[in-house]
């Protein structure tokens, strides 16, 4: 008794120790195993997962274009296409090096997107909506920075603590941007942000022109790639 | 040697129009329309047909100049389709248009740097046209012994 007793503190001791590393690992192992192990889908995609023609855009949340981007063309685009479920649509990180927030917007955006995918078309929303609060293209040329800020005013106190954590370290966000990014460089040779790339019966045909295009021959060339499939 | 230069200003015309086709007609022709329709001054209803048939135009006619065929109406074309595209690219910069030059593909900002490079392509193919005109007209030297009376 009096051996159990000696033991006691030890063994708490002990219970609080060991095993933390042991935690600690299991957590890292199931956040590195957790996306390719995971079926739901990812939070980058909308439209039709089953879509004979996708599209993936490039986009870099500093980038005035790119803020004009999801202003001017995403709504229609949407109606048209990504709610009707005409193509499936890849919303990708591209963030140039000249813009020193953009980064950090991306991995905002992404972190919503692992807290809760409902929350990651909010956040891309409200980001690019203050876009000249935070970034390098506000008035005084160089912009709070504070993109914390802008996403607590449109996501829950309780989402916006998780998305803090993950921003912070998750490998999951540093693994998303880098893959996006990776493709943009190494696969599309993406020239300039925003551009899209139309992906149908496997060939990938990059458009970085897409901001200066009539809306409608936009349109009249998508519906022929659709039709022709 | 004015005749070797003369092929080899024609020669590297005609690289420059094959090359500049290349780099439009590797992408979808809806990309090479948008670029066109930064410079503002063609209609939407224009867009499609020039970018689907203005790089194989190139083509043709870079294809041409290396070959040498009708090297003088080939290389009038050239200076003009040259000069036309170099007034446009200087009334968008000079009204201060932010956009793609799209001469050689996507990714090059108009500019002096641009601006620069196709006035130097003008000239050369000015200088190749005025020069495929001379040695078309000098006569033929003559290799006959003068007739003594």
């Amino acid at each position: 008794m009096r051996t159990l007793l000696l033991l006691l503190p030890a063994l708490i001791l002990s219970g609080q120790t060991t095993p933390a590393p042991k935690a600690a690992a299991t957590v890292k192992t199931a956040s590195m195993t957790k996306a390719p192990a995971a079926p739901s889908r990812d939070y980058k995609e909308s439209g039709s997962p089953t879509a004979t023609v996708e599209i993936d855009a490039y986009t870099d949340y500093e980038c005035p274009h790119c803020a004009r981007f999801f202003k001017d063309f995403m709504p229609q685009f949407s109606a048209d296409y990504i709610q009707t479920g005409k193509i499936k649509f890849v919303h990708r990180d591209f963030p140039l090096p000249m813009h020193p927030h953009a980064q950090l917007a991306a991995r905002f955006a992404d972190a919503a997107g692992e807290v809760s995918p409902s929350l990651y078309d909010v956040v891309v929303d409200q980001i690019f909506k203050t876009q000249n609060t935070w970034s390098v293209n506000a008035p005084d040329g160089r912009g709070t920075g504070d993109i914390d800020a802008e996403v607590a005013k449109v996501v829950p106190p309780g989402a916006m603590q998780k998305i803090r954590e993950l921003v912070k370290s998750d490998p999951r966000i540093d693994a998303s941007v880098s893959k996006d990014v990776g493709m943009a460089m190494n696969l599309d040779h993406v020239p300039s942000t925003p551009t899209i790339v139309v992906i149908s019966k496997g060939k990938r045909e990059v458009i970085s022109s897409i901001m200066e295009l009539p809306y409608n021959s936009f349109k009249k060339y998508l519906d022929e790639k659709i039709a022709g499939q | 040697m004015k005749r070797g230069l003369l092929i080899a200003g024609r020669l590297i015309l005609g690289a420059i129009f094959v090359y500049a086709a290349w780099a439009k007609l590797r992408l979808p022709w809806i990309d090479f329309a948008g670029a066109l329709n930064a410079f503002e001054i063609l209609p939407e209803s224009a867009l499609e047909p020039i970018a689907r048939t203005l790089p194989w135009c190139e083509l043709a006619l870079g294809a041409a100049l290396i070959s040498g065929i009708w090297q003088r109406w080939f290389g009038l074309i050239a200076s003009l389709l040259l000069a036309f595209f170099f007034s446009v690219m200087l009334r968008s910069y000079l009204v201060g248009l932010k956009i793609d030059c799209g001469c050689f593909g996507p990714g090059e900002a108009l500019g002096p740097k641009t601006l620069a490079r196709d006035f130097s392509m003008l000239v050369l193919a000015i200088v190749v046209t005025v020069a495929s005109f001379r040695v078309r007209r000098r006569p033929p030297p003559t290799t006959a012994e003068p007739v003594i009376a």
